[in-house]
């Protein structure tokens, strides 16, 4: 059985008529077992790949190999489908037209489905909106798979009409768990994150056809790990106080705020999907009613829910002091992650404003990214900067933007933005 | 606040709404399960409970804040044994002790405990709102015939020294088993008699001192130290006694009270040298004592006094937590008829309340006896003179080895 805690990293200590408290709440889960394992259901996986025209005949060799191999990591037992994306979606594994839209992995199921995958052939267009309707539909035909899953591969960008792609992500949001890859660099950053965002899942770039194997086999192996099918987590705060922002901050950034469904009058859920042996960090930031000198008072209960039940509970408190020693130290975690957050944020508005040729907004953000990434420590993101930029004073930010750049190197560091760091604690 | 067979009410704002309603219409909590209701709840115990108390001398006077349900802080899906009211809103206080509805924290039992010995004498013991820590202590007594006999003893640890808390209600018990018998009647005389309560009451500070000094580390730096207040009323004769600047009034219904004891502090001393009380009582030295109970302490010998109380009323034992903001026996009068409370457990809350909503700088306690017919046990003495409150001799000055101490509103 899985277990969950949650610890609070804080500064408490608010001065005379402070009313804003920001927390670092690390959520662990030990012992989550397998998918479909820990008898709260069924697990499904949908692998989508893109079939449409664009794919050249390298990359849909090397996606047909990613895929077959992907099949080979679900476990027995689990329910799964092979979805082939054009300008439509077509159920290529299991071939059935009603009932049940995904078949039950045996030996024989893996091999029918591996002898499918091997039969896709490139045509027509690339309508991912329909992609995710049908994932959706195969995911609600059997209703025993509580853990639902997909990973979608495309090469290139959306050509549906304005809004389509936006209301089937909405259609999907909560059904199933979405990581999502673009090979090549004809596909666009900012459409593939929105539905990963949307759907819990991860993006990431495949420049080269010869990683999409071992990417794929990754993702379905993390997705298999994952015992605990579905939890929320819960921010209780006072009543007359506000929920300024709830964030996921580790191991990616993820504002949740808009998230919030009502769980009761004075507490809001927000999902986070299914968990491996893991932890992260999540950003809690309330506004509470300032109170006297000396009293304490709760700012929020943060919680972990598994259905009904609150399997994990952290406490942020608020006390208010005159000691300015106590209340001007910003805890060391709540400092980290609000930096990591803004890196994140200004490597994606520096990467646009570059796209949209404004070099100087882009030199700027791009610069503060730079000296962000090096007060945080986040070695990944600087490595991937320097590829973009040329660095001439780490510390000050002080960047020129490089005159040549490979569109999969500026790909590469927009879709690993979100990834953060940890810091001791 | 119970369940009515005709209604329910709202676990979140305590609303009574229809049978069968399903969402609270005042607050829109769903009412499916509504929390069971404990009439007799009290504050949440959470740290450093109080440490166990001893069996109880007095009739079956035991004071309520002995046992409390323990709630592990841990377990956020424990069922609530009951509902713990907060005291800030109408909601209810959470297992993991802050309230579920306005987030503030529930006291700890030793933040906040009360007690009732017997439902003439109370008692009500507050952190207040600037103090981290409660290290003020009470503890009371009382007779179950009313008027019979009770004990009201309250120490003010002083928060300059280490472990104050546990000093002094440490010491606040001791002094008040010491007190379990009559006190002696001397040899007939006023005189005499209260030349035995004296000797009585010096044998009473050396027990109280001598828990002090035992719940400090021998090799603490800065060893705890307290004042000392005690009242003794024995049909219609209060016998008191005090070292430090906690007090013992007598407050009766009509006619002016008077302040029982005499504060050991710089105010008094300011106050006996012709400066107005508003104004010593405001001084920065105001609340310097000149004599505590502690390892430290130079001089133990108390100042006591007996009066004979003629009409209704009452008599209060208190910290500065409370005179701070009332020190006039009128105004105190005037708070006890503002409160409009009858009972002394209502009437010892609404003070507590009052010297909060003043601003809680210090640490309060107040403990109270009601006194209706002080001839009622006492039917050979009908006109009862009122009698000297008189004071043993001692020390008027400080003891030039000690200055006096800062107290820092333990």
């Amino acid at each position: 059985m899985a277990e969950f805690t949650a610890a609070v990293y804080q500064n408490e200590f608010l001065p005379d008529g402070g009313t804003d408290v920001n927390a670092i709440v690390t959520v662990t889960c030990a012992g989550a077992g397998t998918a479909g394992q820990s008898g709260g259901g069924a697990a499904g996986e949908i692998i989508i790949v893109d079939t449409s025209g664009s794919m050249g005949p390298q990359t849909m060799a090397a996606a047909k190999q990613a895929a077959q191999a992907a099949l080979a990591e679900i476990l027995d037992g689990t329910w799964f489908a092979v979805i082939a994306g054009s300008d439509r979606a077509m159920l290529a594994y299991p071939q059935v037209s009603s009932g049940p839209g995904l078949a039950q992995m045996d030996a024989r199921t893996r091999g029918e489905a591996h002898a499918a995958i091997g039969r896709f052939v490139g045509s027509g267009g690339t309508a991912i909106g329909t992609w995710l309707d049908l994932a959706g539909t195969l995911f609600a035909s059997v209703p025993q798979v509580t853990q639902k899953h997909a990973i979608l591969l495309t090469d290139g960008e959306n050509r549906e009409q304005p809004g389509a792609l936006d209301a089937a992500i909405l259609r999907a949001t909560g059904a199933f768990q979405c990581d999502c890859r673009g090979a090549g660099t004809d596909w666009k950053v900012e459409e593939v994150r929105r539905i990963s965002q949307a759907l819990l899942g991860t993006v990431d770039i495949i420049p080269e056809p010869a990683q999409m194997r071992a990417q794929f086999e990754e993702m379905m192996r993390s997705s298999m790990a994952r015992g605990v099918s579905d939890a929320q987590l819960r921010v209780w705060a006072p009543q007359g106080g506000q929920v300024l922002f709830v964030r996921q901050v580790s191991p990616t950034v993820e504002d949740l705020t808009d998230r919030r469904v009502v769980v009761n009058a004075l507490t809001g859920g927000y999902p986070t999907g299914a968990w491996a042996d893991e932890s992260r960090d999540y950003h809690v930031a309330i506004r509470v009613a300032a109170k006297a000198i000396g009293q304490e008072q709760l700012a929020a209960r943060v919680q972990v829910a598994l259905g009904e039940d609150v399997v994990a509970q952290a406490l942020v408190k608020a006390t208010w002091s005159s000691n300015s020693e106590l209340t001007a130290r910003i805890d060391q975690q709540v400092a980290h992650y609000t930096g990591q957050t803004e890196l994140a944020s200004m490597i994606q508005e520096g990467l646009a404003a570059k796209a949209a040729g404004d070099a100087a907004t882009a030199t700027t953000k791009l610069g503060r990214a730079v000296q962000l990434a090096a007060e945080t420590g986040n070695g990944e993101a600087t490595s991937k900067l320097r590829k973009v930029v040329d660095i001439d004073d780490e510390r000050e930010g002080t960047v020129r933007l490089k005159a040549a750049v490979q569109k999969a190197d500026e790909m590469a560091l927009d879709t690993a933005s979100t990834k953060t760091t940890r810091i001791k604690k | 606040m119970t369940q009515t067979p005709a209604g329910q009410t709202c676990p979140a704002c305590a609303a009574v709404m229809p049978a069968g309603t399903l969402f609270c219409e005042d607050c829109g909590a769903s009412l499916g399960t509504p929390a069971p209701i404990d009439p007799g709840a009290r504050p949440v115990s959470l740290q450093g409970a109080l440490p166990a108390d001893g069996p109880n001398v007095i009739d079956e006077a035991a004071p309520i804040s002995a046992a409390t349900r323990p709630v592990p802080a841990a377990q956020a899906t424990a069922p609530v044994p009951g509902r713990i009211p907060c005291r800030s809103c109408d909601g209810s206080v959470g297992p993991d002790g802050y309230c579920e509805q306005c987030g503030t924290k529930a006291p700890s039992e030793r933040d906040h405990f009360r007690e009732a010995p017997a439902p003439w004498v109370a008692g009500v013991c507050d952190r207040g709102i600037r103090h981290t820590r409660n290290e003020d202590a009470m503890a009371l007594a009382a007779s179950a015939v009313a008027e019979e006999r009770a004990v009201l003893v309250v120490l003010d640890g002083v928060s300059s020294s280490l472990d104050s808390d546990v000093a002094s209600l440490a010491g606040a018990r001791a002094a008040r088993d010491h007190l379990r018998s009559p006190l002696p009647q001397g040899m007939g005389t006023p005189e005499s008699r209260l030349a035995a309560v004296t000797k009585v009451f010096a044998d009473t500070v050396a027990v109280t001192n001598a828990a002090v000094i035992a719940a400090t580390a021998p090799d603490s730096p800065n060893p705890a130290s307290a004042t000392f207040v005690v009242a003794v009323l024995e049909r219609g004769l209060v016998s008191y006694a005090n070292v430090g600047d906690s007090r013992a009034y007598w407050l009766p219904d009509t006619g002016p009270g008077r302040q029982l004891s005499e504060d050991d502090s710089v105010a008094q001393q300011m106050i006996a040298a012709g400066i107005s009380r508003q104004q010593a009582e405001t001084s920065p030295q105001a609340h310097a004592i000149t004599k505590w109970l502690g390892r430290d302490a130079r001089d133990l010998a108390p100042r006591v006094g007996q009066l004979e109380v003629a009409g209704p009323g009452w008599l209060m034992v208190c910290s500065d937590g409370l005179w701070n903001y009332a020190s006039e026996p009128e105004s105190l009068q005037e708070q006890i008829r503002v409160s409009g409370a009858t009972e002394p457990a209502a009437l010892a809350l609404a003070l507590t309340d009052f010297a909060n909503a003043q601003g809680g700088i210090d640490n309060i306690t107040v403990t109270l006896a009601r006194v209706s017919d002080p001839a009622g046990g006492h039917p050979d003495d009908t006109t009862a003179p009122a009698v000297v409150p008189q004071t043993v001799p001692f020390q008027a000055a400080p003891s030039q080895a000690a200055p006096p101490q800062e107290e820092t509103h333990g």
